[in-house]
């Protein structure tokens, strides 16, 4: 490092006479921004935009169906474009490569002979193998790397069941970046409006080409189509068509369709990943998921069906709390509030300020504050001073009622369908705090299961979406690792299969770094809850686990006991045998009774077996009254049931059911 | 003895500048007479007998073990066999009535300043899925121990559980099954003939006889006489020393060893390379018993250093059963002591901070008798948890690697600085 930077100073020298023209005050618009750092909202490369497309997609088509309390149903597809099929879309030419050097893929003479010895010599070494009967591994057909021209491109269609857009809203809501619905203080997925405009900037970047709306809201006779693209520049949509169709099936929700650059190959497993882990937060809602390309043995068609049609209610907009608003907040409430006078703003603009306690608070604030002075008067000093006894002052802690989480129900349902668990206990905590936002953690652990792998395996839900990436800063990952100790609640780390299921809900989620992605494990209060509700799940799993070991124990109590009878006997048998020796030599007196015994060792009468015989008598006999005092101390006990949701098999879903394929992960 | 001249003592006008205090020595004549004086009077008053459990009234209450000839552990582990036949025969398993090693079960008796063990005792049968394996293990051991009665030989713990290890599985548990056993029939370790590994070091002004064999350990070289595993050995101790130099690091101890330290003042210098093992412990207090001298500790400033002195000072409670044997009582803590961190002006890069462990190891500590009977020690013990600071031996070495030899230690003794 340090060897380089005098070459960088030197570089950076001989540069800026260069560069020293008049720099020009530029403005750059949101969208601008945004195309430039598309890092900030998870369009990092190719194949990470094609998740985020689609997970933004899928995020907005739940909220939009949950909003309007309809059971969701999700459609997402995503198709493969190759290149000529792409050329012919936009209208290109497919040219063949004439000068072939030209390319970065171009392959040297020696590079070929170096490729061509690498492959017989495989060959050899498979013909070797497969001479010695071994089982011969399918080879795996060497990738060429794809080199910069080779770009994938993907159709991603998103259709839901849900609120549908007003038809003159849908340009702005696409075509602007930082406009839109969910700006209010509320438990949604989203949050900045940001998502499905990415993806349209992105495919604007990538593809160039525009994105595809269909909406209808309920009720509405016609469906609303639009086919815009937005002005990077100037922030705005750009309409290519807008018009109303005929709506035919009654048909509400969204439909929307873009085209872009994307990298299956790698994100495949985070795609699949992200579907089946918000089939597990959503249980009520229905996914149909399919991958389709040219050729098919690549296609995918998953559907998650729906196992439950409990939905949490509604997450509902609450007011700000007054220790969690800062100086431009209070400016804003003002500026908006249809209240007059500053006690009816304290009142009713915040939640837990009553009338008296706003008394309080404006006597507290100095004699220039008077409780029918006009709000919309306050002087930034004023302001200034209302949020500083903001700071200061008590307050009684935000209610999680308007929070909605995911619920133990659902959350269990989630992790029976997942992971097929031997054992799994829920557990929900109560509303918390942290800086004025009230949070509420759920968890839910697993021990055993089919396809799970040995140690901790994590699932983190924030909002009800899950957090796939950065898992190791995430605030749930290392409790789990460090902060619980596993052997307490005789659950072996290292050994056992055991799942973690975290689900935080708050109004707002203190993410770390750009995306959302982790949320970080600086705040002792969600940390605390964090742990917390993992050990109430541990605390249910200790008994049950306890009461299998000791039926375990009862099975296989005879075997380890009687695993010791050699040992033991041998032991003894071996001092026996010397003291007989001493004995009979007379080398040593005993007392009567021990030196018959002992005759008795020197005249073959006690033998190793007769220890070993008089032994597994008594550990036959030990064993049957302990079984029967198990049997008697533990009677017929039965579990709890549960409801079980049953599809209903009308029309189109019977259907559904039998091609309900999870296997296919 | 040993050629009092052959190191030579740097010249004294050395460059103090790098070596602090190096100016407050006296000349090495007059910390002799300093140290001879407080010798001579320690000597006069640790004449007094040591006290017992049966002083106490104690006996019945708590449970102590004694050295037992070989004859009579065969005659013990004999009985106890016929015992276990006699309930085998009967059809009712087995079972042993072993005293309880458990920490509940130690008490520390203030007048004898050791920890001892109370009279509880846990049954262990066969036919318990819980004990089985340790019960057969016992057993195991018991007849293994017997045919070493028989042979009159030694092995060492590593042998012992060399001889099944399929049965055993790792040493720990052969090694706690012996302690059990030793318990049991009321001996020492070493009267059952298991012995362990040579740990411990010692060097300086100490003639003895090993096994016959007379040994001078100031004519041992540098690493100094390792300490005979079986002590019953060694006897006819002589020493023209003035005190006995008890060092927790073996780096120390090598230092002080090639210095030949124990030549400018008259010393026997110990070592165990950290947590003594049963042959040290024994060797010391043989020394303090016959040669009547003082004990100087020079340990870590840190709770483990600490907790090591206690270990020598009043056993460990794994093996406080056989306390009255193990412990050497009276040992003064020299150093390095929180206190010396900045009485010796020892620079921030060589102190380091406390873990949360340490401070928590700190604070239990406190709570510990052997501790709080010393009110110096409490002292110590709070400052070092206060500044949440340590520091091991080896940060005197941020004044020249030679300053613990030269400076440091003669000027504790000249302050007679111990507590």
């Amino acid at each position: 490092m340090e060897s380089e930077s005098p070459v960088e100073t030197k570089k950076s020298k001989s540069k800026t006479p260069k560069k020293a023209k008049e720099s020009i005050l530029k403005q750059k618009s949101p969208a601008e921004f945004f195309a430039e750092n598309k890092n900030i909202a998870g369009f990092d490369n190719p194949g990470k935009c094609l998740y985020t497309t689609v997970r933004e997609f899928v995020e907005n088509a739940l909220d939009s169906a949950e909003s309007i309390s309809e059971l969701p149903m999700i459609e997402i597809t995503i198709e493969e474009i190759v290149k000529s099929k792409f050329n012919s879309m936009i209208g290109l030419v497919d040219r063949e490569r004439i000068d072939e050097a030209l390319y970065d893929d171009y392959e040297t003479a020696k590079a070929r002979e170096k490729r061509l010895a690498k492959e017989a010599r495989a060959q050899e070494i498979q013909a070797k193998n497969a001479a010695l009967g071994k089982k011969v591994k399918e080879h795996a057909i060497s990738k060429g790397a794809k080199s910069r021209g080779e770009a994938s491109f993907y159709r991603v269609t998103c259709k839901d069941n849900g609120r549908g857009m007003p038809h003159d809203d849908i340009p702005n809501m696409f075509g602007r970046v930082l406009s839109g619905t969910k700006y209010g203080l509320k438990q949604t997925r989203g949050k900045f409006g940001l998502g499905a405009k990415m993806a349209l900037i992105w495919s604007k970047m990538s593809t160039g080409l525009p994105i595809d709306i269909s909406s209808s809201m309920r009720g509405q006779n016609y469906i609303s189509f639009c086919r815009l693209d937005i002005d990077i520049h100037r922030n705005v949509p750009h309409i290519h068509l807008h018009e109303k169709r005929d709506n035919k099936n009654k048909w509400h929700g969204a439909e929307i369709q873009v085209v872009i650059e994307g990298n299956w190959t790698t994100y495949r497993s985070k795609i699949l990943h992200y579907m089946r882990q918000m089939a597990v937060i959503t249980p009520y809602a229905q996914f149909l998921f399919k991958f389709v390309s040219d050729t098919s043995d690549k296609n995918v068609t998953i559907k998650f069906a729906r196992r439950t049609d409990v939905m949490p209610p509604v997450p509902v907009e609450t007011k700000h709390h007054p220790s969690s608003v800062d100086i431009l907040l209070i400016k804003r409430l003002i500026a908006e509030t249809s209240k007059q006078n500053l006690l009816q703003f304290l009142q009713h603009e915040f939640v837990n300020i009553g009338k008296p306690l706003a008394e309080r608070l404006i006597g507290e604030m100095g004699p220039e504050f008077s409780p029918k002075m006009a709000v919309k008067s306050l002087t930034d000093q004023q302001i200034v001073r209302i949020h500083q006894l903001f700071r200061q002052a008590k307050f009684d802690d935000p209610s999680g009622d308007c929070l909605s989480p995911a619920g133990e129900y659902n959350l269990r349902l989630g992790i029976i369908k997942e992971l097929h668990p031997d054992m799994v206990a829920t557990y929900s905590g109560s509303a918390q705090v942290f800086e004025g936002h009230p949070f509420i953690v759920e968890a839910g652990v697993s021990v055993g299961g089919k396809d799970v792998k040995q140690g901790l395996n994590i699932f983190r839900f924030a909002n009800r979406i899950p957090l796939l990436f950065e898992q190791g800063g995430d605030v749930v990952t290392r409790t789990a690792l460090k902060r619980i100790s596993w052997n307490n609640y005789k659950i072996n780390q290292t050994q056992d299969k055991i799942g973690v299921f975290v689900s935080i809900v708050s109004t707002k989620i203190p993410f770390k770094g750009t995306g959302k992605e982790y949320i970080g494990d600086d705040i002792s209060e969600i940390a605390t809850a964090v742990k917390s509700a993992i050990q109430q799940c541990c605390i249910q799993l200790k008994s049950k686990i306890v009461k299998k070991m000791q039926a375990r124990e009862q099975q296989e109590r005879k075997r380890n006991l009687s695993k010791y009878i050699p040992d033991a006997t041998n032991a003894v048998y071996d001092v026996l045998k010397e003291m007989a020796k001493s004995n009979s030599s007379k080398k040593k007196r005993y007392e009567e009774g021990d030196a018959d015994i002992l005759r008795k060792v020197s005249d073959h009468l006690i033998t190793k077996e007769t220890l070993t015989e008089k032994l597994t008598q008594h550990v036959e006999k030990v064993d049957y009254e302990m079984a029967l005092e198990y049997a008697t101390q533990t009677g017929v006990r039965e579990e709890p049931r549960e409801d079980i949701y049953l599809q209903s098999l009308d029309d189109k879903d019977a259907e559904s059911v039998i091609c309900m394929n999870h296997d296919a992960l | 003895m040993a050629d009092k001249k052959k190191r030579r003592r740097p010249d004294s006008d050395s460059d103090s500048a790098s070596q602090p205090f190096k100016n407050l020595l006296k000349s090495d004549d007059q910390i002799l007479q300093i140290l001879e004086s407080f010798t001579s009077s320690f000597s006069s008053s640790s004449t007094s007998k040591p006290l017992t459990l049966a002083d106490l009234a104690l006996s019945t209450t708590c449970r102590e073990v004694s050295d037992l000839s070989l004859s009579s552990v065969q005659s013990a582990i004999e009985s106890l066999v016929l015992q276990l036949t006699h309930q085998i025969l009967s059809g009712q398993g087995f079972s042993f009535t072993i005293p309880s090693r458990s920490s509940s079960n130690q008490l520390y008796v203030p007048e004898l300043d050791r920890i001892v063990l109370k009279d509880k005792s846990t049954v262990r049968p066969f036919s318990h899925i819980s004990s089985v394996r340790k019960t057969t293990i016992t057993a195991k051991i018991l007849s293994l121990v017997h045919q070493l009665c028989l042979k009159n030989i030694h092995v060492t713990k590593r042998d012992l559980f060399y001889t099944d290890v399929k049965l055993f599985q790792d040493q720990i548990q052969s090694d706690a099954v012996l302690d059990d056993v030793s318990c049991m029939l009321g001996c020492t370790r070493s009267s059952l003939n298991v012995i362990a590994a040579e740990k411990g070091v010692v060097v300086g002004r100490l003639i003895f006889s090993d096994n016959g064999d007379m040994i001078d350990c100031t004519k041992m070289g540098m690493g100094g006489k390792a300490i005979p595993p079986n002590i019953d050995r060694v006897g006819d101790m002589q020493s023209d020393a003035l005190f006995i130099l008890l060092v927790e690091k073996d780096a120390a101890y090598i230092r002080l060893a090639e210095d030949r330290f124990y030549n400018r003042f008259p010393c026997i210098i110990v070592t165990a390379k950290g947590q003594p093992d049963v042959a040290t412990r024994l060797f010391l207090r043989k020394m303090k018993m016959e040669l009547k001298l003082p004990v100087l500790a020079l340990v870590d400033s840190d709770p483990y250093g600490l907790k090591i002195l206690s270990v020598y000072g009043c056993g460990s409670k794994n093996m406080s059963y056989d306390s009255a044997n193990l412990t050497t009582p009276d040992i003064k803590w020299l150093g390095i002591r929180p206190s010396d961190l900045d009485k010796y002006k020892i620079p921030e890069q060589c102190r380091l901070p406390m873990t949360e462990q340490d401070i928590k190891t700190g604070k239990d500590l406190l709570e510990e008798d052997f501790v709080k009977k010393n009110p110096g020690w409490v002292e110590e013990l709070n400052l070092m948890v206060k500044t949440k600071q340590k520091a091991e031996i080896q940060a005197l070495s941020s004044f020249g690697f030679q300053y613990l030899s030269e400076v440091y230690l003669p000027l504790k003794l000249q302050q007679q600085d111990w507590l």
